[in-house]
């Protein structure tokens, strides 16, 4: 007999209601469907508060999905809590969170198994939720719940997976606005700094399956308790995050956030192929301050935008700066670049500083003998870069002969207009 | 033999592989050193029209190919499996066997593309090597159906394509148990379809190897199941005694078996060669891997492309240097001769198996790897420097020499193992019909329980189901109790975080491998060594060759699984010395023997660490140095068959301690070598060890102390074997021994029962091996080599045995 069958005709021997241990303690009920029971857990919250995006900040949230995001009211977040991070035939969901935009507020709802055979029933419910709601919002759903709870529902041979119409996973553009400020983009630490919230005492994530193998063995239902409060936080998180990234992206040029949040959502913005709004938020980055190897990066980024834009002036501008020259001065020797303290990727900027600024001065500003001191210079750095061991034999091996050929190039064509000089003098 | 030797009387020898052998007969002076020149005359080909229900443009495409008529056994395959059968094809090398799993697998796609097939093979290389072929045929018919191989170095992002559009996927047991079984609903489409499984090179699966994969077929064929297909069982097979027996084993189902064979053949000989002896006295022989490379170079000088076969990388490469040295090539010119084995890169790999086939490269020392089906093409010789092992892989290496047309000739030449002697002095023993039998235990409970792990986790287990000869209920809930299952109405599920497939290694203890990092310049990788030969290969200070280079290697980094080696030039080569404890944990069986003594079988420890290691100087294997080494030790939980010595036998032997100890490691040598042939199991497969009889049963003890550095220099050749402090310890007049054989595999694979059950046949046939031996004193044959201080070890051995064996 199927799992499902045989569950069906347990169930059939049971009461319903919240006369289960388990339902009672997490203030849930059992449900009953075609292929059995499961539990169920309702609660609503007025925060966070139901929020309306924009569909301009959905565009640059999910450039590829932002028709079919347009509406909230098809949204259905969802967290699934589960007996191992593995993956396979063999890993279960054994409690499925999902929320929606309700009344001002979000209206979370659980699904729980109490035991293996009621996975059917807890699938059916899902796939009727979602057949309301079909655009899925998760955490790290695309990598991991989603593709888990497909595997389940292709296990029942019954109940098929519903199809989605559009999938927004938070994960990635969480980490291109945060992860320079947090080293850890985890939900829960997103929570914690982004939306400043505080959990209190929550359990230990790693703990859940055993959590849960505990109760399938006859343990208490008590300690599940704290999985079902778990899950409603990561929803909620979730949720609020969602708003959080909506209400960012706005207005993006006049976002109030600190720095680092400012370069994390110009980076995002050229992602886009926003390029003046990336910019834009570039500058604000840099005014507001960013530390010392990130202040560069942003330069570094800032000055090749600024390149493709044609607007060399603050391109060559953030190149000096980079290279520690100062443009405009026919040499500064002083100045150079001091190979010996220069971290490697500070060496790796500087480099492309010479470099860019060589091509400028060769093809823009025509000004060749410039352009070949600048690229000795660069060349003498990368010598000393390879002395001090700031960089590694391959990659001195490259840099160099890409300078020495443009060297090369540069005292041709100093020679050529030498050797003009005197045929028109 | 009289009838194999007629050859080499007849004056009938010409140029070619014949003018070499006679030379090599000639020289024989006493007549002792070729044993047997075997004549195998050529034969015609048997063909048949290709059926009238192959799909015509398959027929073309094979026509295109140069195949307008089957031989007749591929039309035999062909037919049982168009009718549903499941077959096993036993056919030897380059005798079209391919030809025999894709006709029908193809035209069945042909026929309905819906249909799925999954080939498996036992290496990597094999399925690279059939996938080539597949294209070809593919291109041939407009690419109508779609072959990938699937294993650890697919792409990640071609892996969705393959498991939608690959009809033939073609992959390895490994691979299907731990990247496709637990991940099969990735692979719904093709479980729903699966039509054929085709097992190449099923000897291969035998022993431990094929006890698995029985277990990993039980688990395929319940995923087929639950996607609503059974699947057909195509095999192919060397020749064994029993393919039959073995692919039903493996499959779970009736098997056809299909071994008359209608390919054409060349001419060829087969030599058996034992090196001449050089001791009577100790039962010295020159060593087979000189000898090995002396007749490879008469085969080399005179412009026959040669393969010669060596049982260990160490000896590859030491023959790679003797031969390198008599074929010197001038400056600047690649090298003619070439090492092969599985420590180099793909690359170079792929180069010299296309240097063999376009004739550049004159000869080849290699291992076992390139003895199954890599296509290298055909070459005039196979010198084998040992015995294989098998009769089975005797052939299988044997076959790379065979030109379409003209003679050509394999040499076995026998090393000083009790095996090698046995077999080139018994030729009728191995050109009789097969001895050899595969065995395999599926039904072993350390493997079907970590097995039907992966079973629970890939499908829960259903209350009718089985999964081979055991209680299934009863062995569920011994793995609820552990933590392992839970039982869900009538199921049981999976609950554990892990992923049960990712701890359990098909081949070997681990899949871990050691990388070779040469830093003589700039450090650039050159090669890899799996784990549990690793300390022996690579411990510091080792000298590792490599392609005929030497390097030394100058720190181990167990930790991260690499050893740094510069390049050297040095006139030895270095050989570990492992020592070896074991202790009973549980004794599951026990009976008394006349002696007095005991016969045992049950659960062990097994601990086992490189304690030392040896330099050999090369030519003379004169003993240069030696070191000790600090290294890691190994444990492995095994089962054990051990006969215990007890001691009013020991004490009425009439020899003092040292040389009642050297019999006890004498007879356990031979011990040995007698239960590898009655289990049909490999000498790797077991492992010996003697300790001391525990007082009580729970405590073991054996030679605790580490050997000095002066007791490595003093060991005997054969790695692994360490005469115990105790012989220097004349205190231990209360010593009685275990002498312990056991499975040189964690978990055991079901050896040490049996073992215990034929006791008196392995004591039987121990003593006839001794007494029947021609030495003196012992030699390698029968107790080990003679050492100076154990002159009497053969005698000894011989007196434990006359007790063993005494009427009660």
């Amino acid at each position: 007999m199927p799992a499902g069958q045989e569950a069906r005709a347990a169930a059939e021997q049971r009461p319903l209601g919240n006369t289960d241990a388990l339902a009672r303690i997490v203030g849930g009920e059992v449900r009953r469907n075609e292929y059995g029971e499961h539990v169920a857990v309702r609660r609503w919250y007025a925060e966070p508060e139901s929020c309306s995006p924009k569909p301009e900040a959905l565009r640059l949230l999910a450039p590829e999905a932002a028709s079919a995001l347009s509406d909230p009211q098809q949204w259905l977040f969802l967290d699934t809590e589960t007996t191992g991070l593995a993956g396979g035939t063999g890993t279960y969901a054994f409690l499925v969170g999902v929320a929606w935009w309700d009344a001002g507020g979000l209206q979370v709802e659980q699904y729980f198994m109490r035991d293996f055979g009621e996975e059917h029933s807890l699938l059916l419910a899902l796939g009727e939720r979602l057949r309301e709601r079909p655009v899925l919002v998760t955490f790290n759903g695309k990598t991991f719940d989603w593709p888990l709870l497909e595997t389940r529902y292709r296990m029942t041979r019954a109940i098929e997976a519903q199809a989605l119409r559009a999938h927004l996973d938070l994960l990635h553009p969480a980490r291109q606005l945060w992860r320079m400020r947090l080293q850890s983009v985890r939900l829960t630490e997103l929570e914690k700094h982004i939306l400043g919230w505080d959990r209190g005492p929550d359990l230990w994530s790693q703990m859940i399956p055993q959590l849960y193998f505990d109760y399938l063995r006859g343990g208490a239902a008590e300690p599940l308790a704290d999985v079902f409060r778990h899950n409603q936080h990561d929803l909620r998180g979730l949720a609020a995050l969602s708003g959080k990234m909506l209400s960012l992206l706005e207005e993006p040029e006049t976002a109030d956030c600190e720095a680092l949040d400012l370069f994390g959502l110009s980076r995002l913005l050229r992602r886009r192929g926003e390029m003046k709004r990336s910019r834009q938020v570039y500058e604000r980055a840099l005014a507001a301050g960013l530390p010392g190897e990130l202040d560069r990066a942003a330069r570094r980024e800032l000055a090749r935008l600024a390149k493709r834009e044609r607007d060399f002036g603050r391109a060559t501008e953030l190149w000096g700066e980079l290279a520690g020259i100062e443009v405009g001065f026919s040499s500064a020797p002083d100045a150079r670049l001091k190979a010996a303290s220069t971290s490697d990727g500070e060496m790796d900027t500087a480099l492309e500083a010479y470099e860019q600024l060589a091509m400028y001065y060769e093809h823009q500003a025509r000004a060749p003998q410039r352009a070949a001191a600048l690229t000795r210079e660069a060349l003498a750095a990368l010598g000393e870069a390879l002395q001090t061991g700031n960089i590694t034999a391959a990659v001195h091996r490259k840099l160099r002969a890409r300078l020495e050929h443009r060297l090369e190039r540069l005292e041709r064509l100093e020679r050529r207009a030498g050797r003009g000089t005197t045929i028109w003098a | 033999m009289g009838q194999s030797l007629a050859v080499r009387t007849s004056s009938g020898l010409a140029a070619g592989v014949r003018g070499t052998i006679e030379e090599l007969a000639a020289r024989d002076h006493t007549g002792e050193v070729i044993t047997a020149i075997h004549h195998i005359p050529a034969r015609e080909a048997q063909r048949v029209a290709v059926p009238d229900w192959v799909r015509p443009e398959l027929a073309t495409a094979y026509a295109a190919k140069g195949v307008t008529e089957l031989y007749t056994h591929q039309a035999a395959v062909a037919e049982r499996v168009r009718a549903g059968r499941n077959v096993v094809v036993v056919t030897p090398t380059a005798s079209g066997k391919t030809l025999c799993y894709n006709l029908p697998v193809l035209n069945a796609v042909l026929e309905n593309p819906d249909t799925r097939a999954m080939y498996l093979f036992p290496t990597k290389a094999l399925a690279q090597d059939q996938l080539a072929e597949l294209h070809d045929l593919g291109q041939r018919l407009e690419n109508s159906f779609g072959v990938f191989t699937y294993d650890g170095d697919t792409p990640t992002d071609a892996r969705r394509a393959i498991r939608e559009k690959g009809h033939i996927v073609l992959t390895n047991p490994d691979m299907l148990h731990t990247g496709i079984l637990p991940h099969h609903t990735r692979w719904t489409r093709v479980f729903e379809n699966l039509k054929y499984i085709v097992l190449d090179e099923l000897h291969t699966y035998r022993g431990v190897f094929g006890s698995h994969l029985a277990n990993v077929l039980r688990r395929l064929r319940r995923i087929a199941r639950f996607y609503g297909s059974d699947p057909q069982f195509i095999c192919s097979s060397a020749t064994i005694a029993n393919p039959g027996e073995l692919a039903s084993r493996l499959i779970e189902a009736d098997v056809d078996v299909l071994d008359e064979n209608g390919a054409p053949a060349a001419e060829k000989f087969m030599v058996f060669y034992n090196p001449p002896v050089v001791n009577r006295f100790l039962g010295i022989r020159r060593s087979c891997i000189n000898e090995a490379s002396r007749v490879a170079q008469e085969f080399l000088k005179r412009g026959q492309q040669t393969i010669v076969f060596a049982n260990s990388r160490l000896h590859t490469e030491v023959m790679l240097t003797y031969l390198r040295e008599a074929n010197p090539v001038p400056p600047g010119q690649p090298e003619a001769i070439r090492g092969y084995r599985g420590g180099y890169l793909p690359g170079e790999r792929r180069e010299i198996e296309r240097g063999l086939r376009e004739g550049k490269i004159r000869g080849v020392v290699s291992t076992n790897a390139l003895e199954l089906g890599i296509d290298i093409g055909s070459l005039d010789t196979a010198v084998m420097a040992g015995y294989p092992g098998t009769i089975a892989s005797t052939w299988q290496r044997a076959g790379r020499a065979g030109r379409r047309s003209g003679s050509s000739c394999a040499v076995l030449v026998a090393s000083s193992a009790p095996l090698d002697q046995f077999i080139v002095k018994n030729a009728d023993y191995f050109f009789g019909k097969s001895p050899e039998h595969g065995y395999i235990q599926p039904d072993n409970l350390e493997i079907l329980i970590n097995h039907l792990k992966c079973a629970a986790f890939e499908l829960p287990l259903g209350p009718q189901e089985k999964f081979g000869d055991v209680d299934l209920p009863e062995l569920c809930a011994r793995l609820e109790e552990a933590g392992f299952l839970h039982r869900s109405g009538e199921h049981w599920h999976w609950t554990q975080e892990v992923y049960p497939a990712d701890t359990i290694s098909l081949r070997s203890v681990t899949s871990d491998n050691f990388v070779i990092i040469d830093i003589t310049g700039e450090a650039e990788v050159i090669g890899e060594v799996d784990f549990s030969s690793a300390l022996e290969f690579v411990h510091p200070k080792a000298i590792y060759l490599h392609e005929g280079q030497q390097y030394h290697v100058e720190r181990l980094d167990f930790q991260e699984r690499k050893a740094y080696v510069k390049r050297v030039d040095v006139d030895y080569y270095t050989d570990a010395v492992r020592y070896t404890q074991v202790r009973v944990l549980e004794c599951a069986e026990h009976a008394s023997v006349t002696g007095p003594g005991g016969r045992a079988h049950g659960d062990v420890l097994v601990r086992s660490q490189v304690v030392g290691f040896k330099k050999i100087k090369f030519f003379t294997n004169e003993n240069v140095g030696a070191g000790r080494l600090e290294l890691p030790e190994n444990e492995m939980h095994t089962t054990a068959y051990w006969m215990t010595l007890e001691r009013p036998l020991v004490e009425s032997l009439p020899f003092p301690i040292s040389e009642r100890q050297a019999g006890m490691f004498g007879l356990l040598h031979a011990l040995e070598s007698v239960a590898t042939l009655l289990l049909m199991c490999d000498r790797r497969d077991l492992g010996t060890a003697i300790g001391e009889r525990p007082p009580s049963p729970n405590v073991g003890v054996e030679f605790e102390e580490a050997p000095s550095l002066e007791e490595i220099q003093n060991l005997t050749q054969r790695r692994g074997e360490r005469r115990g402090n105790a012989e220097t310890d004349e205190t231990k007049e209360y010593f009685e021994p275990n002498l312990y054989l056991y499975d040189a595999y964690p978990g055991g694979i079901g050896f040490s029962e049996p073992l215990f059950r034929v006791h008196d046949l392995l004591v039987a046939k121990t003593r006839e091996l001794i007494a029947g031996c021609s030495c003196e004193k012992g030699c390698p044959s029968c107790v080990g080599p003679a050492g100076e201080k154990h002159e009497r070890a053969k005698e000894a051995a011989l007196a434990i045995l006359a007790r063993l064996c005494e009427e009660r």
